[in-house]
């Protein structure tokens, strides 16, 4: 009888400890659609928040579009997917086919200790060693830009990309292979015919994971690409993505006012795109499950 | 590629051997391309780590960690003493507040709950807000803590904010740890007339014990280092190193991110990045050294 009270009375508490953990962040749901509503409702005409006008809160009257930022941000994370997601997946490659097993125990935490290091220092780190050389090679006046903010940017997301396609690659079931070498054909022909075709969801979920990595990442972006609110017209322009913008802005926003909506308009846009992207490698992992049981 | 086909196409028989040496051209650039990559994922880690101690290491001294920022402006003398204490009580309070949420979350949603509809849907949730961007929790703490429960920018605002952060990472975790043992272990245990709560203490935790404390160690590992969600709920750009739950902190991300953005130091900068790196570093050997402990103790 005791050992019945006690077990109903672990199940109830533990119960409770989840409930008040998820409610917190289901309330940080609720909090920012409220308030951001109002900043969509200031803001009647969506299409003109996001593609139309330009950030300038101080002109009269104030105009609050994120164009620059949106557009900023695509520059910037996909500058940085393009150098990441053919690397990172070789690396992928690299490690599931072809690194013999000592090298694999090096690179492993090798790729952990890169994926450890804080944001701000990769943004520190870009100062210190691309920013200041750009400034000499390029002659520009400032070396904040894209392009330094992207390099860095693609670092940091590389070993997600990398160790999620590993995995996809080795979740290769191991006879393709061996059932492909017994017929004579090369390695290149195993990678590009059998490999990339068997890992491709796993490889989708390893783009779709750096970019919302790419997407999300603040401090190494703030303090590399730039801080400007013009539209970046190439490379070396100076640039403001979403997350810089928010965190340039936040702490001298008045509670309430509409570029405080505006601003917490900027950051649903962020979340949901981000949440939309999870939700897709989510069901493409449903979709392989079912696959390998079928 | 492309080539190549239409050529076995047309002439077979003269052209095997162009195809041949095409393809093993093919093979090896590609091999060749794949191990450069490799190279890459070896050597940059490194070398940005290598870099930074490198640098960092002639500014790393006994006063530099125990001393206060000092000089005009603040920063360009004295030590990061204040901001070390800010992260390391940020990082504490919101450990001591979230892991019991995370524990018994984990514990329910894999021995209570387990295959239920509820566990599926909290469990996809909870995966959703793994992935959302550190500077969103930051303005949640903004706007919720700051602003609309009134504890201005201060310690148990960052504390809070950043026990946000971790709980997803924690409670995932854990949940993957309980569920990975063997449930020849719990039948075992049944068998032999124990409660369940008596399990879940002297065999599941034991047993989980190493994974649960890499969860630990990865969740408390990013909080220490975000600098996103604190810049506008705990950091201050200088204290006097007192620590109370209702006044700001310096912390050492946003100390950083304050000299490097105010250009006031570079030497300060770098001492700090390695003091940060240095200071994650040893939380991850003392955590390894806790999981073997741990797993001596089953």
């Amino acid at each position: 009888m005791k050992l019945i009270r006690g077990d109903t009375i672990s199940k109830i508490i533990s119960f409770i400890a989840l409930i008040v953990g998820v409610s917190f962040l289901l309330l940080m749901l609720m909090f920012f659609f409220k308030e951001s509503s109002i900043g969509f409702n200031f803001n009647p005409n969506l299409k003109k928040f996001l593609f139309q006008e330009g950030w300038s809160p101080l002109s009269s009257p104030p105009s609050f579009g994120i164009r620059h930022a949106i557009i900023s941000t695509v520059f910037v994370s996909g500058l940085s997917l393009l150098l990441a997601i053919p690397i990172g997946i070789g690396i992928g490659l690299f490690l599931s086919e072809i690194a013999p097993k000592k090298v694999q125990i090096l690179i492993q935490p090798a790729l952990e200790l890169l994926a450890g290091i804080p944001a701000v220092v990769y943004g520190f780190f870009g100062y210190a060693v691309f920013v200041k050389n750009f400034e000499i090679w390029f002659n520009m006046p400032t070396g904040e830009c894209v392009l330094v903010a992207g390099i860095v940017l693609s670092m940091m997301v590389l070993p997600f990309i990398a160790s999620t396609s590993a995995e996809a690659f080795r979740n290769v079931p191991w006879e393709y292979r061996e059932a492909a070498y017994s017929l004579g054909v090369n390695r290149s022909y195993v990678i590009m015919k059998i490999l990339f075709r068997k890992a491709l969801p796993g490889l989708f979920a390893a783009v779709a994971l750096g970019i919302a990595r790419a997407l999300g990442e603040t401090l190494a972006v703030l303090m590399l690409a730039g801080n400007s609110t013009e539209i970046p017209k190439s490379l070396l322009d100076r640039a403001q993505p979403i997350t810089a913008l928010l965190a340039t802005e936040l702490g001298e926003t008045s509670i309430g006012s509409e570029k405080y909506h505006a601003l917490y308009s900027a950051g649903l846009l962020l979340m949901l795109v981000v949440l939309i992207i999870n939700i897709s490698i989510w069901l493409v992992k449903k979709r392989m499950k079912r696959l390998t049981y079928a | 590629m492309h080539e190549s086909v239409t050529y076995i196409e047309t002439s077979i028989g003269a052209s095997t051997c162009t195809y041949r040496r095409w393809r093993n051209f093919l093979n090896t650039s590609m091999e060749g391309f794949l191990w450069i990559c490799g190279a890459i994922g070896l050597l940059l880690p490194l070398s940005i780590f290598g870099y930074i101690c490198f640098e960092g290491v002639n500014h790393l001294s006994i006063s530099f960690i125990t001393e206060y920022p000092k000089g005009t402006p603040l920063g360009t003398s004295g030590g990061i003493m204040p901001a070390i204490l800010g992260s390391f009580f940020l990082a504490l309070i919101g450990f001591i507040l979230s892991f019991p949420f995370a524990l018994f979350g984990g514990i329910y949603l894999s021995e209570y709950g387990r295959e239920t509809k509820f566990a599926h849907v909290v469990r996809f949730f909870v995966e959703c807000l793994t992935a959302v961007p550190a500077i969103i929790y930051g303005l949640f703490g903004y706007a919720f803590l700051v602003v609309f429960l009134k504890f201005g920018v201060s310690l148990i605002a960052g504390s809070i904010t950043l026990s946000l952060i971790m709980f997803p990472i924690m409670l995932i975790s854990i949940q993957e740890a309980l569920l990975s043992i063997k449930d020849e272990y719990r039948e075992a245990a049944f068998a032999l007339g124990v409660s369940k709560i008596y399990i879940i203490r002297r065999v599941l935790i034991p047993r989980a014990w190493p994974s649960i404390v890499a969860g630990i160690v990865l969740a408390v590992g990013h909080a220490i280092g975000s600098a996103s969600p604190v810049l506008f709920t705990a950091s201050i750009y200088f204290s006097k190193g007192n620590v109370s739950l209702d006044q700001p902190v310096m912390t050492l991300p946003t100390h950083l991110y304050y000299i490097v953005s105010e250009a006031i130091s570079m030497d300060h900068g770098y001492g700090t990045a390695i003091v940060l790196i240095l200071g994650l570093l040893i939380f991850n050997l003392c955590a390894m050294f806790l999981r073997k402990v741990g797993s001596l103790k089953q």
